[in-house]
């Protein structure tokens, strides 16, 4: 590999890593919580085409980022509502969610910009870290990158805090193993929950104006094209704790762009197999043939108060 | 949701017929009135796009065939889901059951069943399917029973493991890509032989109706039967209810749990070469998008009832039609089917609350 090829692939395996991380490591807070969102594919597509559209609308990608966050906390609002308050299936609202934004983006989309349009959004500027991205060959693979890059990644330490050292933490953990041991002392047990969605869905939406705003500057389709699940398997793969569920997401974005990089560097291995690599890997954690992993207790089961 | 907000004639239905009746049905209504408004906010003029929409779905003896097929492909899902859902498990991996099933199907089909006797030749590749999305299913049953593995979580990663695989399949010549002969040649499998396709059921040509609606009959009438009349419908409710109660009872749970999620693998596998046998003909990448999960969606919103399956299927099945007719001819975006169909999900699934359904758990 030269140093060019190094470069390009360490740029890639970033870039689509990052949508991974920011969604996974909200999804893995909800999760601690109890509360599985399989939407968080369709968080990712609604905030994809709110950023996109408030970026195309008022020309400035920052308030494109405020839209697109918002547009998906709308999402995940409701989904906490129907998960925890009416206590629906949580599979069953996930995936409704994702037909009805998969639906509502592709059908707005061609009323606003026209089918098939290629309309390029402004996008946000590289950031150039200082020193750091004068390093040659990897200097400006990893620190030149938007600002969200390094922002997200912040939250991201952020969120391990929060669940590792603070009494919210503590709650959430409380709340996704033994509700009803959590309510007896005194946490509030639906408020946790909407609060663990509610981050799923900021850094979902982060995620997904990443993918829209920050990396390619423009709306296609179903854009977010499976990510979300991915995303939720690498939760699962990381069996629920933070620093191994980032390792997940770098490890699935790299096996992604190894399929890109291979064939130029002229080596013929079936990418399928690549691409495949992380959920046979997440299948062996989870069967406790690779490590042992078991998610919370209490994983998509809704809680009521005085039925046992 | 909520009977109190909604109109007077409504409330004075709502006192006639039970709510776990009335709410799919005012859930329907809500979401299908949403999409007229949003096709009415486009410009189009809505009685065009309405008479498109209902000329897909049954003006034509194609749009009625496709639209059963597809139906059929969603009531196998839909009753394997409700078949293992009755010992408490939830299956999720109806799409790589059916990607599995079309794939082994068409491989099958392609290297030699086209040679067998007459029956045999549409039989073998369609079992061959079934039993590959047994595997597929029954897998998630071993790893739950062995290894503790929470189903939700493995039948998941097994479907995306099947897709992937299918999608290999069909990018390789050695596997079953069509011979490249020039730059152009699609991924994609060979057309399955005229012998192993599913024979039609309507003397007019036009017609793709096909003998899957007669496979998912029996099938709907089996699992019923099995649900409501049978032991094993009693013990798959007690293993649902309490696996340690089941095993003092002298009921084999570990076995139970295998078995309702291996029955529930062979129906998707079995709609996936039925899918491919019926009226596909040819394996591509992603031809299993969005059945399984609309197969789900049917299973859990019937409630366990088969009868409620093969209708939600059906409905689900026309709507679909409905909606690529509706953009054929009146350009409105057939998304706004999708839309439609995703706020009917949410807001049925909604809903459990005021029907009572919620409280079983």
């Amino acid at each position: 590999m030269t140093d060019e090829q190094l470069a390009v692939f360490v740029a890639s395996s970033l870039r689509l890593s990052m949508p991974l991380i920011l969604a996974a490591s909200g999804e893995m807070v909800s999760e601690r919580a109890g509360v599985l969102n399989m939407s968080l594919e369709g968080m990712m597509l609604t905030a994809a085409f709110g950023g996109a559209l408030g970026s195309w609308a008022t020309g400035s990608p920052g308030l494109g980022l405020l839209c697109g966050v918002g547009a998906a906390l709308v999402v995940a609002f409701l989904q906490a509502v129907l998960s925890v308050t009416l206590r629906a299936n949580q599979l069953v609202v996930g995936i409704g969610f994702n037909l009805l934004v998969l639906g509502a983006t592709t059908f707005l989309y061609r009323e606003i910009f026209g089918p098939l349009s290629r309309e390029v959004i402004p996008g946000f500027a590289k950031w150039h870290v200082p020193l750091l991205g004068d390093l040659p060959v990897l200097g400006p693979a990893l620190f030149q990158q938007v600002g969200l890059v390094y922002a997200g990644l912040a939250l991201v330490v952020l969120i391990w805090a929060l669940l590792r050292y603070t009494a919210l933490g503590l709650a959430i953990d409380a709340v996704g193993e033994h509700p009803r041991a959590a309510d007896q002392a005194g946490v509030w047990v639906a408020g946790v929950r909407y609060a663990g969605v509610v981050v799923a869905g900021v850094m979902a939406g982060l995620a997904g104006v990443f993918i829209s705003v920050g990396d390619i500057n423009t709306f296609t389709e179903g854009m977010t094209n499976g990510q979300g699940y991915l995303a939720i398997a690498a939760v699962i793969f990381g069996g629920w704790v933070g620093w191994r569920t980032l390792g997940a997401c770098l490890l699935f974005g790299t096996a992604t762009a190894l399929q890109f990089q291979l064939p130029a560097m002229g080596i013929a291995i079936p990418t399928a197999g690549l691409i495949m690599l992380p959920y046979v890997l997440a299948l062996l954690a989870v069967a406790g043939l690779v490590g042992r992993l078991s998610p919370p207790s209490a994983l998509t089961i809704p809680y009521r108060r005085g039925v046992s | 949701m909520s009977v109190a907000t909604a109109s007077p004639v409504v409330r004075r239905l709502a006192g006639t017929l039970p709510l776990p009746v009335l709410a799919p049905v005012l859930a329907t209504l809500a979401a299908l009135g949403l999409g007229v408004g949003l096709i009415a906010a486009t410009g189009t003029p809505v009685t065009a796009a309405i008479l498109a929409f209902w000329d897909g779905m049954v003006g034509s003896t194609f749009g009625i065939g496709a639209s059963i097929n597809r139906g059929v492909a969603l009531a196998l899902v839909g009753l394997g889901f409700i078949f293992a859902n009755r010992a408490n498990l939830t299956n999720v991996g109806g799409e790589g059951q059916i990607a599995f099933g079309g794939m082994v199907a068409t491989a099958v089909a392609l290297r030699g069943a086209a040679s067998l006797p007459a029956g045999l030749a549409v039989a073998v590749p369609l079992a061959a399917g079934a039993a590959t999305g047994a595997v597929w299913g029954g897998l998630a049953g071993i790893l739950k029973v062995k290894r503790g593995t929470n189903e939700v979580i493995s039948t998941l990663l097994l479907t995306f493991i099947a897709l992937l695989v299918v999608y290999w399949s069909v990018q390789s010549e050695n596997l079953l890509r069509q011979p490249k002969t020039s730059a152009a040649t699609l991924p994609e499998s060979l057309e399955l032989p005229a012998p192993t396709r599913l024979p039609t059921l309507s003397t007019d040509p036009s017609s793709p109706l096909h003998i899957g609606v007669l496979l998912a009959a029996v099938a709907t009438v089996a699992v019923g039967v099995a649900l409501a009349r049978s032991a094993l419908g009693v013990r798959l409710r007690a293993v649902g209810l309490s696996e340690l109660a089941s095993r003092r009872a002298g009921i084999r749970d570990g076995a139970l749990v295998v078995l309702a999620l291996t029955v529930a693998g062979a129906l998707g596998g079995l709609a996936g070469a039925i899918m491919l046998q019926g009226e596909l003909w040819v394996l591509k990448a992603g031809f299993s998008s969005g059945y399984g999960f609309d197969g789900l969606v049917v299973g859990l919103l019937s409630r366990g009832s088969a009868v409620a399956v093969v209708a939600g299927a059906l409905f689900f099945g026309f709507l679909r039609s409905g909606g690529i007719a509706m953009e054929i001819s009146a350009g409105v975006p057939a998304a706004v089917v999708l839309l439609i169909q995703g706020l009917i999900v949410i807001l049925i699934a909604g809903s459990v609350i005021l029907t009572g359904a919620g409280r079983e758990r």
